[in-house]
């Protein structure tokens, strides 16, 4: 089932063109991460998608045309983490879990028996139960990306945009944060849009890769298609090989050490 | 629930503190009103003070910041001129004095509003900065106007009272009653919003995620707490950090949800204040001072210290 559509989305900060006709569609129940250089346009794409720039073209959800959703509607439909996300050190990991509940609270703030319930049930998903009254400051970074993480689940979207979630995090955590999206993704039906940097463990977590270049899409498709050393040494300018073990493929930059060692800079 | 019964022990406190034997009716009477609007004075500054640290994602935020206090003192001052009164008899009989400072609080926080926007934006650093600069210059001329005037500085609701902040006793039932009408439907639209005022401690493309339109909200949020702030200063002058310390103490205790802090912020603004002006009370009755404190000096005296204390903890690096 399609949950986004997007056609022909384009986009300028002035005269500097960032997105050009881009297509991409998000179905329920998968994982696609969203790669490419510095640059490329990975970011304004996620923040048009969510209706936060006026981009051209036309972005649906649930086939709906984007400005015909509310920003409280469309925030029931879609949750979005960013490559930093903001917090306060005095924040707990409940204050944050309860934020996620925004878009159903009624006036005056006042929660209802069903968010109390959601707000729990997540705390219980991500293990966060015995955090909540935690403050962040006191929380590691990996346990303080699963307090925002469980903010965006708590909003009970039907997918999740993530700009770079695990641009501050160490290996082990970054692992354990895709492994958790493609198990929400599978088990709640949920499409998951994720920006990465990161290509092998994009090619290993995610069902579908896109690859932007310059504000366009080159590549989008299975990992085997998009993970190939011409296409992303093109895109990233920088000679790339391929190593394929157990039906999986992974890609490394070829540093020639030698030039290196010997560059008039050195 | 629990702070305004904490607020009403307090209140009776300060009702009762000093009193050596059968207090008399009309005693009473005065004491009654220096609590209740003190409390008022208090409530307003607490709950604004909530409010501007939220919208600004600041922590050491007053409800002056943005120019209520120098406009409101200025016009206050301005008012008594000589050419002013001739206003304030034909036009502005029943406010007077209060509403040439609820005007002179309200134009300043307009121009500071207006300075901070770009493209319908609030921009908090830029707010920040305008209101400061807004203060010296409405300070600059309030103190040419006392070295113009000396002879209007004063008796009650004089330059001093506008200077300092002082609980005073002159007013009129219907200006006690518009400044209380005033607080008490800003408050209620403050409480309204505390849901998506949480919000306001995200980025600002996070917020939106989350559904809030937070331009919106930081303006009405912005205009509804100076409008808060104006309506007490009107009545009391600038009693300082109040609005700066309650929501500080209060947030240890309640955390930094904004449906819990602000009204813990309001009734503890409310019992803080009404025991400052207690005090000052009590000071002067036991003959400590000659005349009666405004009650602004005390605030000062307390909050200054305190001030220095959340700047000097917030360049500890947190463990």
């Amino acid at each position: 089932m399609e949950l986004l559509v997007a056609q022909n989305v384009g986009f300028a900060y002035g005269q500097a063109l960032v997105l050009r006709d881009v297509n991409l569609v998000l179905r329920a129940g998968e994982v696609v991460a969203l790669l490419g250089p510095n640059g490329s346009g990975k970011s304004t794409l996620i923040r048009s998608l969510l209706g936060q720039l006026p981009a051209q073209g036309s972005i649906a959800w649930d086939g709906k045309p984007i400005a015909k959703w509310s920003r409280r509607q469309l925030a029931r439909q879609v949750a979005y983490m960013p490559q930093s996300p903001a917090w306060e050190a005095e924040q707990t990991v409940a204050d944050v879990l309860r934020l996620g509940r925004t878009p159903y609270l009624g006036a005056f703030g006042l929660e209802s028996t069903r968010d109390l319930s959601v707000i729990s049930e997540v705390a219980n998903l991500l293990k966060l139960s015995d955090l909540l009254d935690r403050r962040l400051d006191t929380l590691s970074g990996g346990q303080r990306q699963r307090a925002i993480l469980g903010r965006c689940l708590a909003q009970e979207p039907r997918a999740m945009l993530l700009d770079e979630p695990g641009t501050h995090l160490d290996l082990r955590h970054q692992v354990d944060l895709g492994n958790l999206l493609r198990i929400f993704a599978r088990k709640r039906n949920l499409g998951v849009l994720m920006a990465s940097h990161e290509l092998n463990l994009a090619g290993q977590l995610a069902d579908r890769l896109i690859l932007l270049s310059q504000g366009a899409v080159v590549a989008d498709g299975p990992p085997e298609q998009v993970l190939k050393p011409e296409l992303l040494s093109s895109v990233y300018e920088l000679p790339m090989r391929q190593i394929s073990q157990d039906g999986q493929v992974y890609v490394m930059p070829v540093i020639d050490r030698v030039t290196t060692d010997s560059h008039p800079s050195a | 629930m629990i702070g305004t019964g904490c607020w009403a022990v307090v209140a009776a406190a300060c009702l009762l503190v000093g009193s050596t034997g059968k207090l008399g009716w009309v005693e009473i009477q005065y004491r009654l009103e220096n609590v209740l609007l003190a409390s008022l004075v208090g409530a307003a500054l607490g709950s604004a003070g909530a409010v501007y640290q939220a919208i600004l994602r600041n922590p050491l935020a007053d409800p002056y910041l943005l120019g209520v206090s120098s406009g409101a003192s200025l016009l206050a001052f301005v008012w008594r001129l000589p050419f002013a009164a001739v206003l304030s008899t034909s036009l502005l009989v029943a406010a007077g004095q209060q509403a040439f400072s609820f005007g002179g609080a309200l134009i300043s926080v307009g121009i500071a509003l207006l300075m901070a926007t770009r493209r319908g934006r609030l921009e908090p650093i830029t707010l920040l900065l305008v209101g400061v600069i807004i203060n010296a210059i409405n300070g600059a001329i309030f103190l040419l106007l006392y070295a113009l005037f000396p002879q209007l500085a004063a008796g009650s609701g004089s330059a001093l009272n506008f200077l300092i902040g002082g609980i005073q006793t002159n007013l009129t039932h219907g200006q006690e009653g518009l400044s209380a009408a005033l607080v008490g439907s800003g408050w209620i639209v403050m409480m309204y919003l505390t849901g998506q005022l949480n919000a306001a401690s995200l980025s600002e493309a996070e917020a939106q995620a989350m559904g809030v339109q937070i331009h919106r909200v930081r303006w009405i949020a912005l205009i509804v707490a100076s409008i808060v702030t104006a309506a007490a200063v009107a009545i009391s002058g600038p009693i300082g950090f109040i609005g700066l310390i309650c929501p500080h103490l209060v947030r240890l205790v309640v955390g930094s949800d904004q449906r819990r802090l602000i009204p813990a912020a309001t009734a503890f603004g409310a019992a803080l204040l009404a025991c400052a002006d207690a005090i000052t009370r009590l000071l002067s009755r036991q003959d400590l001072i000659n005349t009666v404190l405004p009650v602004g000096v005390l605030t000062a005296l307390l909050g200054g210290p305190f001030f220095l204390y959340l700047l000097w903890r917030s360049r500890r690096p947190t463990a």
